[in-house]
């Protein structure tokens, strides 16, 4: 169970390094997505093996509970996860907006210059 | 009750901010802000005091003691950094009320502002790794929404890579602080600081703590990971980019500060020599960068990474000296650095740019800025008596007795440069004859803003001046920061 777990870690933040060294923001964007979720399964993996074990609810039996702490941790990192990808949706959308553009080679290409009407 | 003291330097910012939120009025608002900030730096004041030759001041929050609720705990270290901080969000506060009238503020300004403060604070006073991390998410969301409030459409593509850096480093801390988890079983600094006695000399606490040297040097812009700094501060407006300057990435620092020298055992000699050699490369990389710049915001925002640089050495060199001399360092910087931004805020406003080949004849126009600007430079560089020099002195010392010659030679070299580009600027926008427009001395509004600029030059000659009592007190600092038996006796079986 430990080893596909870490496969998968290892796989999801591989992939998500390749998505987010592309271009296009879209690309970019689900990139930072898998990334999040990368590191929350891997906080779940540290709460142990879950063979055998209930979930930490407390219903009067005494069968060992999963450690409940890295769930928590988790839930924490979901909620400013989502925040954080929702503020990044708005800005690249601003950015397309703004800019023209979707893509972050012809974005940040230096021979772009300042529309002349808003130089201050 | 009386322990709620030790909650308001979080307590107080965020209800600010709520009820800025909800006030109408912005006149009223802005009385409120500027109060509740005087109010801040009062508090954090009388909690240095309180926190000197003391032992920690720890709060359980919720009443649960500490390995298993999350505590507060206030030292020297964390005090004076509450006190900085509180100082450098007063001084950009009223900067922004002389700078523009009430009615053409940004409503979302000053509450955001507010909120960024509160997780800085909760930064330095958080005593659990998980707590951490939320404040530290509580202060980068605040700073996103931040930098885009004002950012016109062409500036507004900077964001992106401060954004993107910043969120692979709060993955890269959630994946730290789950292995920490899960090689300590506990979250709270000193319980992993017991805990990692045991482990100490392992490969394991090695991998660990240079994932940690990763994270927080990225949030403190540590050489290869500095990219979203530079481009990103010249874009927000001058008060905002004084706050960040001063602030962001000593929060940064001031992790490292305390997970290396508090939480982690001493003996790690592979992280602290890549620290002491990155710092280098910081100093080296930033100063040639801020030597490349030709407007002032842009030389300065370099050469924030050029300064951390010094501050991460010391760190680097890890003696009890050298951690006081990165203290120093610190309370040096945050007042000097955010100044020369506020100087910087009032070229653009008499000069209308701050491009440095289109600004010039201030000197004749405003010697009082000019003076401001020179004391500040110089204390930058590192001339004596001024601020700086302390700071310096103590970690080319310290080099020099550990026999580092490169390190030392990459400190000096990092000087002059530093020197080279403050003269650029003093040439281009005090001396040089070709602004275009002219000055603008007619702006009544640049007095109070130079006038803020110098309260600040005050306190920064203070520290240089005063340096044997500033140095008192970092050395202080540093030793109950070192103490580590002392904080985990004190943490898990005596205080709370």
């Amino acid at each position: 169970m430990m080893w596909e777990t870490a496969i998968l870690v290892g796989l999801m933040f591989g992939g998500a390094c390749f998505l987010i060294l592309q271009a296009s923001f879209v690309r970019i964007l689900f990139g930072f997505i898998l990334l999040s979720n990368a590191a929350n399964l891997f906080l779940l993996a540290m709460s142990g093996r879950p063979d055998g074990k209930s979930a930490p609810v407390l219903q009067g039996n005494s069968a060992p509970a999963v450690d409940p702490l890295p769930q928590a941790l988790i839930l924490t990192a979901i909620v400013i996860g989502f925040g954080v990808i929702a503020y990044m949706v708005i800005l690249l959308y601003r950015t397309f907006l703004d800019q023209g553009t979707a893509n972050a080679c012809e974005l940040f290409d230096p021979r772009r210059e300042r529309p002349k009407e808003d130089a201050s | 009750m009386k322990d709620l003291v030790f909650a308001l330097p979080i307590l107080l910012p965020l209800l600010t901010a709520i009820v800025a939120l909800l006030a109408g009025r912005r006149r009223w608002r802005r009385w409120l802000i500027g109060l509740s900030a005087t109010a801040q730096l009062g508090v954090a004041l009388v909690l240095a005091h309180g926190a000197y030759g003391q032992p920690p001041q720890v709060l359980g929050l919720g009443g649960w003691a500490a390995p298993y609720g999350i505590v507060l705990v206030i030292d020297l270290l964390a005090a004076i950094m509450l006190a900085l901080g509180a100082l450098t969000a007063l001084a950009a506060i009223l900067f922004g009320y002389a700078e523009l009238p009430p009615e053409d503020e940004n409503p979302l300004r000053l509450p955001l502002i507010q909120f960024l403060v509160t997780g800085i604070n909760l930064a330095f006073c958080t005593a659990d790794l998980f707590n951490l991390f939320v404040a530290f998410e509580v202060m980068l969301i605040a700073s996103y929404a931040l930098l885009t409030l004002e950012a016109d459409d062409w500036d507004i593509k900077q964001a992106f890579p401060y954004l993107a850096l910043n969120l692979v480093g709060s993955t890269l801390f959630l994946v730290a602080a789950g292995l920490t988890y899960g090689m300590f079983g506990s979250l709270n600094f000193a319980q992993i600081a017991e805990r990692a006695d045991a482990l100490a000399g392992t490969p394991q606490l090695t991998l660990l703590a240079l994932l940690f040297l990763t994270v927080f040097g990225m949030k403190a812009g540590v050489f290869p990971l500095f990219y979203w700094l530079p481009n990103s501060y010249p874009i927000l407006p001058s008060p905002v980019a004084a706050l960040y300057a001063g602030m962001l990435t000593k929060v940064g620092v001031y992790v490292l500060l305390r997970i290396f020298g508090q939480v982690l055992p001493p003996d790690l000699s592979l992280p602290h020599l890549l620290m002491a050699w990155l710092a280098a490369a910081t100093m080296i990389f930033g100063v040639l960068g801020a030597v490349s710049r030709n407007f002032i915001r842009g030389i300065l925002s370099f050469h924030i990474l050029s300064q951390i640089g010094y501050m991460v050495l010391a760190i680097g060199l890890f003696t009890p000296y050298a951690l006081a001399a990165a203290i120093f360092y610190i309370i040096h910087h945050i007042v000097v650095k955010s100044t020369l931004f506020l100087v910087g805020g009032t070229v653009v406003v008499l000069n209308r740019t701050d491009d440095l080949e289109k600004t010039g004849r201030l000197w004749l126009a405003t010697p009082v800025l000019g003076v401001i600007f020179l004391l500040q430079a110089l204390s930058l560089a590192g001339i004596p008596p001024l601020s700086g020099f302390w700071g310096k002195y103590m970690i080319i010392v310290e080099g020099l007795r550990q026999q580092e010659w490169v390190l030392v030679f990459c400190a000096l070299l990092a000087g002059v440069l530093t020197l080279f580009s403050m003269l650029k600027i003093w040439n281009g926008a005090f001396w040089a004859a070709a602004a275009k427009e002219g000055v603008h001395t007619e702006e009544r509004r640049w007095r109070p803003m130079a006038a803020v600029a110098g309260g600040m030059t005050v306190i920064s000659l203070g520290i240089g001046f005063g340096a044997e009592f500033f140095l008192g007190v970092a050395h202080e600092a540093a030793r109950q920061l070192l103490d580590r038996p002392a904080y985990i006796e004190f943490l898990l079986r005596g205080g709370g």
